[in-house]
């Protein structure tokens, strides 16, 4: 089987889960519905081109190595919004600003961030399609849209040198990258990374190969529509090995 | 043109709140295992895109303080032949897109500052409605305010649960700012006494209180999608190419407004280098995993984050087609230039 491998590290990331009200949490490792959006934003294909990345959707299946999930950071955040009203539109955020004192309002929220986690995600296609690994490959390396770790204010903060390989899925994952800073060893350092790696993985459980204590859940981000903002379940498999 | 335009900054405040937690503390983050200091992104851009700079590089600056365009309006229907009282009703319609109307006057009651593009607009539609001899639109009047100023949300964008229709894509990436070494927040134990409490029975402070703080070193990263910038802007090259020069003015100049009145936090950054391409983006925050530690603590970041664009150049190939560079430590590189770059 081939595979698309390429790795992702920020001092902050954000993989949102379920967000009800202010409060917007982040998953220990990037969801399918991010590493989509990031591929989706790489080949320039637009937020509201629902064929397009219904396409994407369909036809691209998606793991994850986490080396280290990072620390969890909760950014206490406000801002200044004016009332509704429908008379009026605002041109420019000082024009919003610039409403009498009383319509100005302060919102609230928590918004969750990992710090310095550090994961590689192995990308394959179900089926034949539009799409090509080799097209993902050129998009991630020259993209359309500039990419981001799940948030916006989240970016990449080395190349995700993406590569195809042809191997078993565990293989691929384990595919070796350039070290971030000047060696292995410094990376463990300073991005504090232990000797457990997890991998995260869809189709059957045994995909990742003859292993004991792999654990299956469900999970709910699989993007189904963007308007309303839509996620259906999907089954991973999960497995936490000691690496040398 | 490039694709992309990455900035990188480096910038020095001394003990300061710039950016405070639900607790009045400083924002921090963990980044290489240690406490670092921290301005998230959306306190930057709420400073740049309210600040001076940004009002004036949009082309406010030559634009036209003025109570009157009502009555300019009015003259110059009635001198195109439309009747006083259409033109006197017209008028004040279009007037009343830039400030609140005196009430049965043409003028405006404060002093509206009108962009030299909306006034072309406003001469543009005056003479539209004078040949077809109707009343504006709605949607004519909306129009006028919106090629002047939408450059911030061309720029940082804007998303409304409400009315979608006026959701934009944001061009910019703000990431937050991030300090280079560790910090540990202090904390300022503070009195204050009463002038009129003379002692005769009690000498304690009127006040006492606590106020936390820190200095920094700041790296901060901002990267452009300039060909977003320009379709946002609905392909208006010449206006993407002000933002860019306002932007990368602001994002020198400006400091977040925190606690200023008591630590006098203004700074503009010490270094600064851009970056021109269309290959991936990417920070440079792993020159800064390895916390700077020792006496030269600027000198070392610079050094730290020139050493890291060679070594990514050299391991995955040229990150950025063309660079340009200004180091306010050893007074190299015109800022005036490093704006051209940005904006060429």
């Amino acid at each position: 089987m081939q595979y698309l491998v390429f790795r992702l590290y920020g001092p902050m990331a954000s993989w949102g889960e379920a967000a009800v009200g202010g409060d917007r949490p982040s998953g220990l490792t990037p969801s399918r519905s991010a590493v989509l959006g990031l591929l989706g934003a790489a080949l320039g294909i637009k937020r509201d081109d629902v064929s397009r990345l219904d396409a994407l959707r369909a036809e691209v299946g998606i793991a994850v190595k986490a080396y280290s999930c990072g620390s969890l950071m909760r950014d206490y955040h406000t801002a200044q919004v004016p009332s509704q009203d429908r008379k009026r539109t605002f041109y420019s955020r000082k024009d919003e600003l610039s409403v009498e004192k009383e319509k100005l309002n302060t919102v609230l929220s928590s918004r969750d961030y990992r710090s310095d986690g550090y994961w590689v995600v192995a990308v394959w296609l179900w089926q034949e399609s539009e799409f090509t690994l080799d097209m993902l490959e050129a998009a991630l390396k020259k993209p359309a849209f500039t990419p981001y770790l799940g948030r916006k204010a989240c970016p990449l903060a080395v190349p995700v040198t993406p590569r195809l390989v042809a191997f078993e899925l565990k293989e691929a994952l384990d595919t070796s990258f350039p070290p971030i800073l000047f060696s292995h060893e410094q990376d463990r350092r300073w991005l504090g990374l232990g000797n457990t790696v997890t991998y995260l993985w869809q189709g059957t459980a045994d995909d990742l190969g003859e292993y004991e204590g792999v654990q299956s859940c469900q999970v709910w981000d699989e993007p189904i529509s963007r308007e309303p903002w839509q996620f259906s379940a999907r089954q991973v498999h999960q497995l936490t090995l000691v690496e040398e | 043109m490039s694709k992309f335009i990455q900035l990188h900054l480096l910038t020095s405040y001394a003990p300061s709140n710039l950016n405070r937690d639900d607790l009045g503390r400083p924002k921090t983050a963990r980044m290489g295992g240690t406490e670092r200091l921290r301005v998230s992104s959306q306190s930057l851009k709420r400073h740049w895109r309210t600040s001076d700079v940004f009002e004036q590089a949009l082309g406010k600056h030559i634009g036209t303080r003025t109570k009157r365009l009502g009555v300019e309006v009015f003259n110059q229907l009635c001198e195109l032949g439309i009747s006083e009282k259409q033109a006197k009703t017209w008028a004040v319609a279009i007037a009343g897109v830039f400030g609140k109307g005196k009430k049965d006057g043409l003028e405006i009651e404060q002093l509206a500052h009108i962009s030299p593009e909306e006034l072309a607009a406003v001469d543009t539609l005056v003479k539209t409605l004078a040949a077809e001899n109707r009343a504006p639109e709605q949607a004519e009047l909306d129009l006028l305010r919106r090629n002047a100023s939408a450059a911030d949300i061309a720029m940082f964008g804007r998303m409304l649960a409400s009315s979608p229709e006026f959701n934009c894509e944001a061009a910019c990436q703000v990431a937050h700012a991030i300090s280079v070494h560790g910090v540990a927040v202090e904390e300022d134990y503070f009195t204050a006494v009463d002038d009129l409490n003379r002692g005769d029975s009690d000498l304690g402070a009127a006040h006492i209180g606590e106020a936390a703080f820190s200095a920094a070193l700041f790296y901060s990263y901002i990267c452009i999608d300039k060909e977003l910038l320009v379709s946002n802007l609905d392909g208006d090259v010449e206006l993407a190419n002000k933002a860019i020069t306002a932007l990368v003015e602001a994002a020198v100049k400006v400091s977040p407004k925190g606690k200023q009145n008591s630590f006098a936090s203004r700074a503009y950054a010490s270094y600064v280098l851009a970056e021109k391409g269309d290959q991936q983006p990417r920070s440079l925050s792993v020159a800064f995993l390895k916390p700077i530690i020792g006496e030269n603590q600027a000198e070392d970041a610079v050094q730290a984050l020139q050493r890291q664009v060679e070594n990514f150049d050299k391991v995955y190939g040229a990150c950025a087609d063309d660079r340009y560079s200004v180091n306010a430590l050893e007074g190299e590189g015109s800022f005036e230039q490093l704006k051209a770059f940005a904006a060429d």
